[in-house]
């Protein structure tokens, strides 16, 4: 029995499905020129789902009800991103959306810390930023070496390098996680603006997935106003990485989304181009087995918004899945189909960046394997 | 480890046309180990004409593009030092294909063979949870799968028939992609980003014919 949506997730679906035909529409135009902010700003999808991502009360107008639902739960997103990454996801990561940023604004910070944040998207509608890995620590966040030092008059400044932040150099305001002290519990972080003394950005090449124009940002002693450090009101325990850790589960089950998206973009190429031939049927299977694996997490993180372990499982599968689904498409068409489709070979390239997003496989597995037999009940 | 050294307990040693083709892989792994892709490729095809690939596309060292030839604009590629030109496909015996496709995956076992030794490098200078991440069991498990899994492919380069080859390149593909993942972020993004084994995979589609794709 598969997991029945509501008619209103149905329709969520239906209508991102229709969203996806314009992200399909430039994903090539995209992917050869990610920098061309004049061809993002003018889509109607990526604009949609700017107002979208933002917080009711700071939205500029007022979204169909079909699309509020897309960030009311995590099923919600789970739902719209699968549909919307079938259409490409290299545009879907182009968007102008709150984002991470948003999800840990939301998490760690007070009233007026949200209001400064949302209100600076609403007027400009600038891209954000999310910086938290670092060159020498892609996987170990708690080893991060960038520092927010106080200053004798209350406020502090940020020193260091932070690596494979999408939006990095067109980014104009953002959080950034910086250490106050040696231990973990001392990481904070920071809402930050551009241009700001010291704050640099470049963009890095990428093999796929263009449209997030992942990137490096460099802080030389850049100033930051105490108002601006997050999580100030909270217990010390919840101000920083742990704080954000809810914010982390949503973001890692929408990378799955996405990766599930590109694998039946895909899969439905494979299918227009052999609409005659059976032998799709065992990927099919596993494409619908992984979204209703994707739809029961979601509805397992709508109740348990703490549990790291089932959007491990989520994207673990999905990320993986998306890779071999590639690999079997190529295995299916004649020689020379990655480059007859221009759109196969790009998500074939898209697909193994999500490997690389929020939690590599292994960080995964670590978070999935049990650490102990669990405890006997009873006697 | 040596792959082309007779062996004293094997009762029948190798024919001369054997001995030759043993030769060939070797040289040909060496140049894409040595040398990058571009070098293997360039060994790979000597003496075929771009009309003998089996699909629309034919992948080409960069230099040996006759001047005026329409290429695909293909960056990633570029960089690598390989072209991608149309062909005007052409009936050719399985036999030529079968040697493209043994030739091309040696010069492909040298490029991951290459992969495998940066993966190494950059794992031995990373640390993580103040242990060296070459040391962690999971990287572990990877190193030795895929060593294994090169040692296979170097084997099955030399008997491998037909069809027994384009699964042979599939698992390149494979073992590309589980390399490349050890070097993290720094393998997808940046200065440093492993655009070779994506170009290699794309090298391999357009030379390795596959019974029963339609």
């Amino acid at each position: 029995m598969t997991t029945t949506l509501t008619s209103g997730l149905r329709e969520l679906r239906g209508q991102s499905g229709e969203l996806a035909a314009e992200l399909r529409s430039i994903a090539l135009d995209v992917d050869a020129d990610p920098h061309n902010r004049e061809r993002l700003r003018s889509s109607e999808t990526l604009e949609l789902l700017r107002v979208v991502g933002t917080p009711k009360p700071y939205r500029a107008y007022d979204v169909p009800r079909w699309a509020e639902q897309f960030t009311e739960t995590c099923l919600g997103r789970v739902v719209g991103n699968i549909e919307l990454a079938r259409g490409d996801a290299g545009v879907l990561n182009a968007v102008a959306a709150p984002s991470l940023a948003g999800f840990t604004v939301d998490a760690l910070g007070n009233e007026a810390q949200q209001e400064f944040f949302y209100r600076e998207l609403a007027q400009n509608r600038p891209w954000t930023f999310f910086g938290m890995t670092e060159p020498a620590h892609g996987s170990d966040a708690t080893a991060m070496q960038t520092r927010l030092e106080p200053d004798a008059d209350g406020s502090f400044r940020l020193h260091g390098t932070k690596r494979y932040v999408a939006n990095a150099e067109r980014g104009a305001i953002g959080v950034v996680f910086a250490r106050t002290g040696p231990s973990a519990l001392t990481i904070r972080a920071a809402v930050l603006q551009r241009p700001a003394p010291g704050f640099t950005g470049t963009t890095l090449d990428m093999l796929g997935l263009r449209g997030a124009c992942l990137g490096e940002m460099g802080f030389d002693g850049v100033p930051i106003a105490p108002e601006m450090v997050l999580g100030r009101h909270l217990p010390a325990s919840k101000r920083g990485l742990w704080g954000a850790n809810r914010a982390f589960n949503v973001v890692r089950l929408q990378i799955a989304a996405q990766a599930l998206g590109v694998a039946y973009a895909i899969h439905d190429l494979v299918r227009e181009e052999r609409p005659q031939w059976t032998g799709h049927e065992v990927v099919s299977a596993r494409l619908h087995a992984a979204r209703e694996l994707l739809y029961d997490v979601a509805l397992e993180v709508d109740h348990s918004p703490d549990d790291r372990r089932p959007p491990s499982i989520a994207k673990l599968h999905t990320t993986n899945l998306a890779v071999e689904t590639g690999r079997w498409a190529e295995s299916v068409l004649p020689p020379g189909a990655l480059l007859q489709h221009p759109l196969l070979e790009k998500w074939c390239r898209d697909v193994c960046a999500f490997e690389f997003m929020d939690g590599t496989g292994n960080i995964l597995r670590l978070m999935i394997a049990p650490a102990a037999a669990p405890r006997r009940e009873g006697p | 480890m040596c792959h082309s050294r007779p062996n004293p307990y094997l009762q029948k040693h190798p024919s001369e046309a054997e001995e030759t083709m043993r030769e060939i892989i070797a040289e040909c792994e060496s140049a894409g180990h040595s040398h990058g892709l571009a070098a293997g490729l360039a060994l790979a095809l000597a003496g075929v004409d771009t009309d003998a690939a089996p699909g629309p596309f034919a992948a080409l060292p960069a230099t040996a593009v006759p001047a005026g030839t329409p290429v695909l604009a293909h960056p990633m590629a570029a960089k690598e030092g390989i072209s991608f030109v149309r062909t005007r496909r052409r009936h050719v015996p399985a036999e030529l294909h079968t040697g493209i496709a043994v030739r091309l995956g040696a010069a492909r076992l040298g490029t991951t063979q290459r992969l495998y030794e940066r993966a190494v490098e950059h794992l031995s200078a990373r640390t993580s949870g103040g242990e060296p991440t070459v040391r962690k069991q999971l990287v572990q498990g990877v190193l030795a799968d895929t060593h294994v899994g090169l040692e296979v492919a170097r084997r099955g380069l030399r008997i491998a028939g037909h069809a027994a080859l384009t699964d042979l390149h599939d698992r390149l593909t494979a073992l590309d992609w589980e390399l490349a993942k050890l070097l993290g972020a720094s393998g997808y993004a940046g200065e440093h980003a492993v655009a070779g084994a994506f170009v290699s995979r794309l090298a391999a589609n357009c030379w390795v014919p596959r019974d029963g794709a339609a």
